[in-house]
């Protein structure tokens, strides 16, 4: 595989090290990159990668080392009249990036500025687009106006409604389920009913009982196993019997497993040997396998990943929420 | 004051006044001149410039010609002849062209005075304008400016130049035509009305298919000329008559934005045109040939999916001929998710068109749809919103049938560990609405389902396990199934035990062909009630065969005790 000759050219010491300082300026770089092609390609993004990157420096002890004005600046001027936001400014607004843009108000602590320098309703409003996309006969969100329903939106709509304290505004009840309609006969859970398992949107689906209160209704033993057999030789995690695995399945699946309390029951060394031999250690970044090209997506859900193993040098981070336990418990109050 | 009467013209080449390139040694003198010859302005044969910057210098000159030896010598340094030329030259330039504002300064000379300018004039040649500097060209040679490889026009040979100046020449008069297009158009718009005899009428537009041609023809050489000529480049946008009247509307980016964005400039044009039809909300082809342009350069463009999609509902196109475009741009781009939202919204419009036709119709799109599906999972047979759509598919268009069967059948014979063939064929099997409790979890038995079907399920994960034991895929599928069917895991404890042997019997004896087995195994000993083995297997299990989830196992031995 590429990815173990990438692995060998690393030299030992620093495979097992944390490079705090590069990924750092990785993420400060990321916006000066305008000449890469992929830049403009995933515009559709910006929001969303602007949420990985400061979920990452607060992980790694460094939050102030993204200007927090700016930040809030940016976040408020993608945002539109219905009170949702879009990716980038002039982009229409979707429930992907209305979540990333509640999620980076609550790291910097801005819901005052959203009520007072956002769109007319403050955060009322912002609960009350989330909330109209629900489909009241299934109980699942769509993204938009258009429709597209994944369990995905249902999980963002309750992450960022729960943090805004707005969860009545849906039917939780329908919700549930049917989050529990998708649950498989293989333990895990699919996009949709009778959809495959796949470790994202279980994660998605656990994460969402655990913020309705309903985490009794997983047949924890079952998941639990399903999960741990993500772990293959090596390490690392996979999404799916058979298929590779990747850095950010390192999330997916371990926060599952930490909601449903089975953490230990994969090798937590392997995993994180294998998710520091996916850093950069020079550039920083971290990587789907080890010697592939980084992104801020596989940085973020590596360092959650590293830090609900406890590895030193990071914030705790909440397993629900991908957001700092520091964050949640001021928003929350827990 | 002028000289009375013609003085006899001097011949040229004698008196040496040379404007532009007298030297700051020139010897002349002004006792050295002769007073009452009339100095010729071009003294000397120039030679001939080589470059226009040379010819604009000498030309400049030439219209100053007692300039440089003023400069030098002062009015006073002048000859007698110098003198009155350069002020008769001086007089002549302001009253040809005074105009306005310089009348305050040129003086007013009588008739008679004038008659005796004028006649000094034209005898001495004298040039009646001179050639201005400008302050953004401080020399002569500047004013050419610089061509778009950044060189000094100044500096091109005259036949090159002229080159240069029929291209420019060229460009304008296509400028005219075109103006002519587009203004013929605007005048359509407009209904101006022709009077010709007082009566009015609408002006109608008389454009045929060659006439666009033609400007799109025009367009394409403006461009090509602005490219060379100045470096210019025109957007494609820009040259296509099909777009005139459309205003694009560009990124706005507030300022120091934080993650801001920069595009490539066709891209950003083409952007710049959908941003202007979306918000007046046009569908027609242009557009939709405009999504495709952009779907080209970046299919994972959110925005322009739904608004295709748009397109598409509003100009009543034949849904089989999207797909069949769709299926193109799928396999050009085997990651995108995107296409596969959008072909669910083509279905879900193209449904009811379906249901109300003959069976034939359905089933015929029902077969092209599997064999497109089969085409896409050959590249990629475990992309899951492929898979995704096909759920959809099967529970829309009502095919748990023994086709979708068959295919997945194909698919696990080739790969017999694809999981998503296995998801798929448990959905289809236990979902379908003819032999199954509509409703029921997936994890839940259902005594609606056959027993024939479950035990031919069975028997096929069994048959497949034999091909590849450590198959996670097809264990978890005869589980699903002994649940579904309301059965026991020792159903099949015959089956499990062959691929464990001499467990327990010591590392020389002990060979385990399937984890899956072993695990299957020690819950069909708890079942029975046989803890010691059921032990046994899980320790195992922890100690050599799955080492990695020491972690699970461990807590299944500790569930043995809790009578779990």
């Amino acid at each position: 595989m590429a990815g173990e000759d990438g692995f060998k050219k690393l030299p030992s010491e620093l495979q097992l090290q944390l490079a705090t300082t590069a990924h750092v300026k990785y993420i400060q770089s990321l916006d000066a990159r305008k000449d890469d092609y992929d830049y403009w390609l995933t515009e559709h993004l910006r929001l969303n990668g602007l949420y990985w990157g400061l979920t990452s420096l607060h992980l790694l002890g460094h939050p102030q080392a993204l200007p927090r004005a700016e930040t809030i600046d940016f976040v408020l001027s993608c945002q539109h009249d219905s009170g949702g936001f879009g990716a980038a400014p002039g982009h229409d607004a979707h429930m992907l990036s209305t979540v990333s843009a509640v999620q980076i108000l609550a790291l910097v602590d801005a819901f005052d500025e959203l009520e007072t320098r956002g769109k007319k309703g403050g955060k009322a409003q912002v609960g009350k687009y989330i909330a109209a996309l629900q489909n009241r006969q299934t109980g699942t969100f769509a993204g938009d106006e258009w429709g597209e329903e994944d369990t995905r939106f249902l999980y963002g709509a309750f992450n960022a409604l729960s943090l805004l304290g707005l969860l009545d505004l849906v039917d939780v009840d329908k919700a549930v389920d049917h989050v529990v309609a998708c649950a498989n006969f293989d333990g895990g859970y699919g996009v949709s009913p009778g959809a495959e398992s796949h470790a994202g949107q279980i994660m998605t689906c656990v994460a969402t009982l655990a913020i309705a209160g309903r985490k009794d209704l997983i047949d924890a033993d079952r998941l639990g196993r399903w999960l741990s057999e993500r772990q293959i030789a090596g390490g690392g995690l996979n999404g799916r019997p058979e298929k590779r695995e990747d850095v950010c399945y390192s999330w997916w699946v371990l926060s599952s497993l930490a909601m449903v309390g089975k953490t230990h029951w994969i090798d937590k060394d392997q995993l994180a040997g294998f998710i520091l031999s996916c850093q950069d250690p020079e550039k920083g970044g971290i990587s789907d396998r080890p010697g592939d090209m980084v992104d801020v997506w596989h940085t973020v859900f590596g360092l959650a990943g590293l830090s609900l193993l406890e590895f030193p040098g990071l914030q705790p981070v909440d397993e629900v929420y991908c957001l700092p336990k520091s964050t949640i418990e001021r928003v929350l109050g827990k | 004051m002028p000289p009375k009467g013609k003085a006899a013209p001097k011949p040229k080449g004698t008196e040496n006044i040379k404007p532009s390139t007298s030297s700051s040694n020139s010897t002349s003198s002004p006792a050295a001149q002769q007073p009452t010859t009339s100095t010729s302005p071009s003294g000397n044969t120039p030679t001939a410039p080589s470059t226009i910057g040379e010819r604009s210098q000498q030309r400049f000159h030439e219209s100053r010609p007692f300039d440089a030896a003023r400069q030098k010598l002062g009015l006073s340094g002048l000859s007698q002849a110098e003198q009155t030329g350069w002020v008769s030259s001086q007089l002549a330039a302001r009253s040809s062209t005074s105009t306005g504002s310089s009348r305050r300064t040129t003086p007013r000379l009588g008739p008679k005075a004038q008659r005796e300018l004028w006649r000094h004039v034209n005898d001495a040649s004298l040039p009646i304008r001179t050639l201005k500097n400008k302050k953004s060209a401080p020399t002569p040679a500047d004013v050419w400016g610089t061509d778009r490889a950044g060189q000094k026009i100044a500096g091109y040979s005259i036949a090159r130049y002229e080159e240069r100046a029929a291209k420019r020449t060229a460009l304008t008069a296509l400028q005219v035509t075109s103006r002519a297009f587009r203004e013929a158009r605007e005048r359509a718009k407009r209904g101006l009305v022709v009077t010709r005899d007082h009566r009015e009428q609408p002006i109608v537009l008389v454009e045929s298919a060659k006439d666009v041609q033609e400007e799109k023809q025009r367009r394409r050489q403006m461009a090509a000329l602005r490219r060379e000529l100045y470096g210019e480049m025109t957007g494609e946008f820009r040259q296509d008559p099909e777009w005139d009247g459309v205003e694009p509307i560009p990124q706005v980016e507030p300022e120091a934005a934080l993650a801001t964005i920069s595009y490539p400039e066709e891209y950003a044009e083409a952007i710049s045109y959908l941003r202007a039809v979306m918000l007046q909300k046009e569908y027609s082809p242009r557009c939709l040939r405009l999504t495709d342009h952009i779907i080209s350069m970046n299919a994972a463009h959110y925005t322009v999916w739904l608004y295709r999609a748009a397109n598409v509902f509003a100009l009543q196109l034949p849904i089989p001929d999207e797909i069949d475009w769709l299926n193109g741009v799928a396999l050009a781009n085997l990651k995108n998710y995107q296409i596969w939202h959008h072909r669910h919204l083509l279905v879900d419009n193209y449904y009811p068109t379906l249901a109300s036709g003959p069976p034939s119709t359905l089933s015929r799109f029902a077969d092209s749809e599997r064999e497109f599906l089969s085409a896409i999972l050959a590249h990629d047979t475990k992309n899951y919103h492929v898979w995704s759509y096909r759920s959809y598919l099967v529970s829309k268009l009502g095919l748990f049938d023994a086709a979708e069967i068959a295919a997945m059948a194909a698919l696990i014979g080739d790969d017999v560990r694809n999981n998503s063939a296995w998801s798929h064929r448990f959905f289809v099997v236990f979902s379908d609405p003819r032999q199954s409790t509509p409703g029921t979890a997936a994890t839940d038995a259902d005594p609606a389902v056959p027993r024939e079907v479950v035990d031919r399920e069975a028997q096929y994960a069994m048959d497949k396990i034999y091909l590849a034991p450590q198959n996670q895929s097809a264990w978890n599928y005869l589980r699903g199934v002994l649940v579904k069917g309301g059965r026991g895991m020792r159903s099949v404890e015959g089956f499990v035990s062959e691929f464990v042997r001499g467990l327990g019997e010591g590392e020389e004896r002990e060979d385990v062909l399937s984890t899956h087995a072993l695990d299957l195994l020690a819950e069909i000993c708890k079942e029975k009630g046989e803890r010691e083995r059921a032990d046994l297997c899980l320790r195992r299990l922890g100690e050599k065969w799955d080492r990695i989830r020491v972690g699970y196992w461990e807590w299944r031995r500790r569930c043995l005790d809790d009578g779990q």
